[in-house]
């Protein structure tokens, strides 16, 4: 049996999990293209005009699986963590796809992400799966296990400072971890992932900030336990993905790790923009420097290396001259 | 001390609590255009409308002297919940010192929430404290019940303003009530006042009725939406508004289980459409507009600030309801960007077609009776 997954949203995060989790079970599992520009075009038409750029991605994605001849689509909805929530958009992605998307001839699989922690083995979640792939308890409780082995195989290689991409390269093409670059500065890279891997959101920022002599940090590379909810604050974002970005930029706020931090942001973000001017609040005071990056379908190329470019050579001057960040 | 609060639906009622706990109360002003702009100024670009003209709201708040501003908060997913944190952070980095207390979910943090109900208490007796309380939640309902009728009749009003001049007199006669037992008293004259008020008389089946649904803030607060009530109330229509002050407390405090309030119903409803409530009042959105198309309304206005999260997922499925439920609905996005021209445009073209379908239906239910009769 052939499970598309869309190459967007959590994919970038989960991966790991759901490929291990699937083929245990018998399944192949076929990833959509990449994203570029026909992706997005296509998605952009289907989806009401004003949603977050990454949901039209979504369902960009989605439109390319159902012409791969796959025989379901796997759709995570995620609700909670503990008491948590995802963006409303992701409780409500079910819904964007199949009300967008009109004569949707592939069934979906819809699993509701109801756990504990991040990670999310839980049987009770991956229950419906046994009718759908016709498989015993057993089969599945056995296949959670070693996709949750796997999926803190991955987790523990981005601690290690590896972008998700690195990793996915390294767990499944076999492809060596590349050597670490000493760079000249650091820049905190703060956006979910799902803008911050996909390289047609990002415009490859990543690579590009290499380029100009700037290593980089994302919130994936530190640990649970730094950016776990800060209980002597009063009111922390309440949902897991923001709350761990902006615990992250005030982790790095502090360590002095960082001489410079860019928020990667996706046109008609809610969370970013609460969590944005907050990090730019926290900078703020610490004499950081900030910028935000915003991207949508139309965005060009130039634009944003002018951006990074000037931003990397205000921070290598000042830090040249000697300025303490 | 001197309180400010948000101004959302009815501010008589909160401006009533407050006096009543012996604080001074700067009354918020109704948002203008200087209440957007400055708003608008200090605001993230990409944060929903509420939260500027809450901002807005809050800075001349600040300005006029307020000491401490009250709002209500919320636990998420919808980004309202995390207004109060930008909000503050914002104020302290322009520079003042107001306080901002924030009332969130009882059931969640029941420690937080007694300590600051007992800071507001201002050494009021208890007694007192309690009577506040009955007074304002028997206050909000009659003056949501009169501003619900007020809606209805308004369309048919024979003179332009009679309605406005009687509701002002409606305010002036419930600011001076002090007890619970004057309430009902009041409500009836109330009653009698907008019952005096001249209107035309129009046949039961040429009656359109529009149904309003949508984000709270801007579907309750008629100086964001741009009056869209008076608007369609002008243009000959019967306005029916979900979302009112009172419809949410008793949503929101009266346990689930005893709970008979419309809006659970409609919550239940919005199943057919939705697996599962996406934050903000978007699962009754939806189930208010299936209840629209059973109860016969003519078409339905969905109002939600633009980028809203949870409203945006109703947004995607209106297409397929206005076919499912043979009704017209129609989505407007409000930000500080709209036009006057924009919305009365969309809005007479909108009733046109509402009314032009009311007729089709009629004239085809009228062939059928007499066809009816022939046939007999």
């Amino acid at each position: 049996m052939k499970i598309g997954i869309p190459r967007a949203l959590l994919y970038h995060y989960y991966y790991t999990f759901w490929r291990t989790l699937f083929e245990e079970l018998g399944c192949e599992v076929i990833l959509s293209d990449e994203t570029n520009s026909k992706i997005v075009s296509e998605g952009s038409k289907v989806t009401v005009s004003e949603i977050c750029v990454p949901i039209k991605i979504f369902n960009g994605h989605v439109l390319n699986l159902e012409k791969k001849n796959v025989d379901y689509i796997f759709i995570p909805q995620f609700h909670k963590v503990k008491k948590e929530w995802y963006c409303p958009k992701f409780l409500g992605i079910p819904e964007l796809v199949e009300y967008s998307i009109e004569n949707l001839a592939t069934p979906l699989i819809v699993l509701d992400y109801i756990t504990k922690t991040d990670m999310i083995d839980s049987f009770a979640v991956h229950k419906p799966l046994l009718n759908i792939l016709n498989v015993t308890s057993m089969q599945l409780k056995k296949a959670l296990k070693s996709a949750r082995e796997k999926q803190l195989k991955f987790r523990s290689i981005c601690k290690n400072g590896y972008t998700v991409p690195e990793a996915y390269n390294f767990l499944f093409d076999g492809k060596p971890l590349p050597g670490k670059k000493k760079s000249e500065i650091t820049i905190g890279l703060m956006g979910y992932v799902y803008n911050v891997y996909d390289n047609f959101v990002s415009m490859n920022t990543i690579k590009k900030l290499e380029d100009m002599g700037a290593g980089i940090i994302t919130f994936d590379m530190l640990d649970e336990e730094e950016i776990k909810i800060d209980k002597k604050e009063i009111k922390q974002p309440f949902w897991t993905f923001s709350r761990k970005i902006y615990n992250a930029s005030k982790q790095l706020i502090n360590s002095g790790k960082i001489d410079g931090m860019i928020h990667i942001t996706a046109f008609g973000c809610g969370p970013d923009s609460i969590i944005g001017k907050m990090m730019e609040i926290d900078c703020e005071e610490k004499n950081i420097p900030f910028m935000t990056v915003r991207v949508d379908e139309h965005s060009g190329d130039n634009h944003v290396n002018t951006r990074l470019e000037a931003f990397t050579d205000m921070i290598k001057m000042h830090k040249r001259k000697g300025g303490n960040q | 001390m001197k309180i400010s609060f948000p101004y959302m639906g009815q501010v008589q009622g909160y401006k009533k609590l407050l006096e009543f706990l012996g604080h001074e109360v700067i009354m918020p002003q109704k948002p203008t255009q200087h209440t957007f702009d400055i708003g608008v100024l200090h605001s993230p670009e990409f944060i929903c409308y509420p939260f500027k003209v809450m901002l807005g709201t809050y800075i001349e708040a600040c300005e006029s002297g307020a000491e401490m501003i009250v709002s209500s908060g919320g636990s998420g997913p919808c980004r309202a919940g995390m207004y109060c944190e930008v909000h503050r952070r914002i104020l302290k980095q322009m520079g003042y010192s107001t306080e901002i207390l924030i009332f969130d979910s009882l059931k969640k943090h029941p420690i937080r929430f007694v300590k600051q109900v007992l800071r507001l208490k201002n050494k009021t007796p208890m007694i007192k404290l309690i009577k506040a309380f009955i007074y304002t939640f028997k206050l909000l309902p009659l003056l949501d019940n009169i501003d619900e009728i007020i809606k209805i009749k308004r369309a048919y009003e024979i003179n332009s303003g009679d309605f406005d001049k009687a509701r002002e007199k409606i305010t002036e006669m419930f600011e001076a009530t002090n007890k619970i037992s004057e309430l009902c008293g009041v409500y009836k004259k109330a009653i009698e006042i907008i019952d005096a008020v001249p209107i035309r008389l129009v046949d039961e089946k040429d009656r359109v009725k529009i149904g309003i649904v949508g984000e709270i803030y801007v579907a309750m607060e008629a100086a964001t939406n741009m009056e869209i009530e008076r608007r369609l109330n002008a243009l000959g229509v019967e306005v029916y508004n979900v979302q009112n002050i009172s419809g949410w407390l008793k949503h929101n405090i009266i346990p689930r289980k005893f709970n008979t309030s419309k809006s659970w119903k409609a919550f239940d409803e919005g199943s057919r459409y939705k697996r599962c409530a996406c934050g903000g009042h978007d699962k009754e959105n939806t189930g208010w507009l299936i209840e629209f198309a059973k109860n016969g309304y003519d078409g339905a206005v969905h109002l939600m600030p633009f980028g809203c999260l949870p409203e945006l997922i109703t947004r995607s499925i209106i297409p397929q309801m206005t076919s499912d439920l043979d009704m017209p609905i129609l989505t407007m996005s409000i930000d500080e960007q709209n036009g006057e021209a924009n919305t009365q445009t969309r809005l007479e073209a909108f009733i046109d077609l509402c009314k032009s379908k009311k007729k089709a239906k009629n004239e085809v239910y009228q062939e059928k009776k007499e066809s009816h009769t022939v046939g007999v």
